[in-house]
């Protein structure tokens, strides 16, 4: 198959889900969702949500508040599933294999999509156990020395291991804003995710300690798919290779990052980036 | 006057002081609003005439009412006083006994005084026209000092004053007051006991009753009485105690703690919201009516259930209290356990679950270590509640002060001997009933301790998350 026929693929594909304006599929997706529907009891939070996420990829999703970005998020790795009155329709694949077909274990699911939180959490006990965590619960290790060397390599694509490698048995919770998410992040990554979701990462952290999750971000794309929630446009155009942007639930405009900030297609898109509204 | 027309009559009065400091702040104001352009008017910001009222209601009230009781307080000792006076004088001679004679006098009966010594009526008639004046004088002085500082409030209440100010310095006071009762209360308790037991240990050594092993508190009157071995060694009581208590808490702590965390974790809303109260409900059954219900099913069954595959079973087992006690404390534990659970933050849930936790890994690993403090609290709440029970074990466990730690066996505990100690006509001099006094401050204490463990545990917790 050569470039032509993949993108004429691409454009019909594109054609049956015309509402969102650009090009919301990619080649080698990682993620592939198509026509998500998300309802709160009875309110509709998410219309129609078609997008695939690629490989080695960070993908931002902006938007104004309460537009549905984090709760599409939140269906990537099913955390929508704690939340009783909360139904997903529509398909999502991870690799090709539905994500909420009924055979599909969530806990299976969330440890090869990991997640990272808005507000930093880790857990009350000491930075070791934090990121050992993930670890001991999936058996991934199977003596101390192995879950030592996987804490040690966590926390040091986490960039942390220097600030924290002479009190490891300190209560994670003791540590500054900026390095309790990146300790989160560091137990993210040590269950080894193909996929991780960051919600709002660094919104809870002031601008030194967010250029260095930023930094970070763009380290960890080397080896996994990253979609990232920001309210911080220049946080989106620093991070991130494709932007999509959400309004009132649904999917108005996906893009290449540079395009989206620069050349806009779609009005809304260019009112919000432009901060006119939102 | 009675005590119950004074007072009526000076809310009366305070209530009319109220109408009027109000009105004539009203009128001020009126006046005011008169001499204003209405642009102004809307903005002037006034303390409202209901605060002037209160203040001069207040004024009326409150230095009558500390007169009242300063004369409530001291009019007993002055007719008494005027009464001694007058019979030295009438040459009424009561030898020394005059506490005795004096109450005599106050049991007359003035209906029936047909068989009475006349010194005796001379008397009596003498303290009825003392009281008569105290009674007349209480009254005119306390409405004399109303009448007066009523007029006073209102001549002072101006609109200049800060009226708010003074309300609100007012409900501080009396605030303060209603907390100072319940502290001083609980101070006056804890003195008494701690007076009586030191009257206790002046008679039997504080060694004796700590490590004795022997406890039989008849104490012989005299000399030749049978069954006179007083022993007063708390060993006994303390170690049933325990052993009631620990049973219970091995019953109420892994239910509560289930139950806590179906409730918090796993029921739906309306499960939670209707099972949740029932459970409470078994805080509220009277104990007496767990008692009876450990002495006359679950004993006999835990008896009959020992019988049958070869133990022998006292039929008042320590098992059979410390089970019912411990169904009884379920809800002590559960309800701060749930509350605890609840409390962590759900960012804890999601951190775990999108980890790849399962539900039931999130609540082992993550969710009760984070509260566990609350927990401990609630458990040694738990403790404290059945060391101090009193009820079941009176029925279920018996008297007998063995000491043993076989739950089969029947133990007696601090609580049920302090109410065999105190039960039926007692002279509070004896160091049997002193007894009863030593057990409650050692009792007390233990709770105390227990109490402010907990309380540190639970603050501690408050401030994990802050």
């Amino acid at each position: 198959m050569n470039n032509n026929t993949d993108q004429k693929t691409l454009d019909s594909m594109h054609a049956e889900h015309g509402k969102t304006v650009g090009q919301p599929f990619c080649k080698d997706a990682k993620f592939s969702t198509r026509n998500v529907d998300v309802f709160y009891a009875d309110n509709q939070a998410i219309y129609d949500v078609s997008l695939d996420m690629g490989k080695n990829e960070v993908i931002a999703l902006i938007g104004p508040s309460g537009c549905g970005k984090s709760t599409y998020l939140r269906c990537l790795n099913r955390m929508n599933d704690t939340i009783d009155i909360c139904k997903v329709t529509g398909q999502l694949l991870l690799d090709g294999q539905d994500i909420y077909a009924k055979e599909q274990d969530p806990v299976l699911l969330r440890a090869r999509v990991g997640m990272v939180f808005q507000k930093p959490n880790p857990f009350p006990k000491s930075i070791y156990d934090n990121v050992a965590y993930g670890p001991r619960i999936h058996g991934l290790t199977s003596n101390k020395a192995e879950l030592d060397d996987l804490v040690e390599e966590s926390l040091i694509k986490a960039g942390l291991i220097n600030e924290v490698k002479d009190r490891l048995d300190s209560p994670g919770t003791g540590l500054s804003g900026g390095q309790q998410q990146r300790l989160c992040i560091a137990r993210t990554i040590a269950v080894q995710p193909e996929v991780i979701l960051m919600d709002e990462p660094a919104s809870a952290l002031d601008p030194i300690a967010t250029a260095i999750i930023e930094e970070l971000i763009s380290e960890l794309r080397k080896n996994y798919t990253i979609v990232i929630v920001t309210h911080s446009m220049q946080q989106a155009a620093r991070v991130s290779q494709r932007t999509a942007y959400f309004h009132l639930g649904k999917l108005i405009e996906v893009g290449e990052t540079n395009q989206i900030f620069t050349n806009p297609a779609h009005d809304l898109t260019e009112k919000y980036i432009t901060g006119r509204f939102g | 006057m009675t005590i119950s027309a004074i007072l009526f009559l000076l809310v009366l009065l305070s209530a009319f002081s109220y109408f009027m400091g109000r009105q004539k702040i009203h009128a001020v104001y009126q006046q005011q609003r008169q001499n204003v352009d209405t642009n102004v008017r809307s903005k002037a910001k006034f303390t409202l005439p209901k605060y002037f009222g209160y203040v001069a209601a207040l004024w009326s009230l409150v230095p009558a009412l500390i007169v009242l009781l300063v004369i409530e307080i001291i009019d007993e000792p002055i007719v008494t006083n005027q009464l001694t006076s007058y019979m030295v004088q009438s040459n009424i001679n009561v030898e020394n006994n005059f506490d005795l004679y004096l109450n005599e006098i106050q049991n007359l009966d003035a209906n029936n005084l047909a068989d009475v010594e006349p010194a005796k009526i001379k008397v009596f008639e003498k303290l009825n026209h003392l009281n008569k004046i105290a009674s007349t004088a209480k009254s005119v002085i306390v409405f004399a000092l109303a009448i007066l500082m009523t007029i006073f409030g209102l001549k002072k209440i101006a609109v200049g004053i800060p009226a708010r100010q003074y309300f609100e310095k007012a409900i501080e006071i009396i605030l303060l007051l209603a907390a100072s009762i319940a502290v001083l209360t609980t101070v006056g308790i804890v003195l008494s006991v701690l007076f009586e037991s030191i009257r206790f240990f002046g008679e039997i050594p504080v060694v004796d009753f700590m490590f004795g092993t022997q406890w039989s508190p008849q104490t012989a009157i005299r000399a030749d009485q049978v069954g006179s071995s007083a022993a007063f060694g708390a060993v006994p009581l303390f170690i049933g105690t325990m052993l009631i208590s620990f049973v219970a808490l091995l019953v109420a702590v892994p239910l509560g703690l289930m139950s806590a965390i179906f409730l918090s974790e796993y029921a739906s809303r309306g499960f939670r919201s209707f099972a949740k109260p029932v459970l409470e409900i078994l805080a509220g059954i009277p104990t007496v009516v767990y008692g009876f219900f450990a002495a006359l099913t679950v004993a006999p069954f835990i008896r009959d259930l020992g019988q049958s595959i070869g133990l022998s079973v006292a039929s008042e087992s320590a098992l059979a209290a410390g089970l019912v006690m411990g169904i009884m404390i379920i809800p002590f534990v559960s309800s701060l356990a749930d509350d605890v659970i609840s409390a962590v933050p759900q960012a804890m849930r999601e951190g775990s679950l999108g980890l790849g936790a399962t539900k039931s890994e999130t609540i082992v690993k993550v969710l009760i270590p984070a509260a566990l403090p609350g927990i401990v609290g609630g458990v040694l709440l738990a403790a404290s509640r059945a060391i101090g029970e009193t009820m079941i074990v009176v029925m279920a466990a018996g008297l007998a002060a063995n000491l043993t730690v076989n739950p089969l066996n029947a133990v007696t505990t601090v609580t049920v001997q302090i109410v065999t100690l105190l039960t039926g006509d007692q002279e509070f001099d004896s160091a049997k009933t002193l007894a009863a006094f030593a057990l409650g401050l050692m009792l007390f204490l233990t709770t105390l301790v227990l109490n402010i463990i907990a309380l540190h545990v639970v603050r501690k917790y408050r401030e994990q998350y802050d």
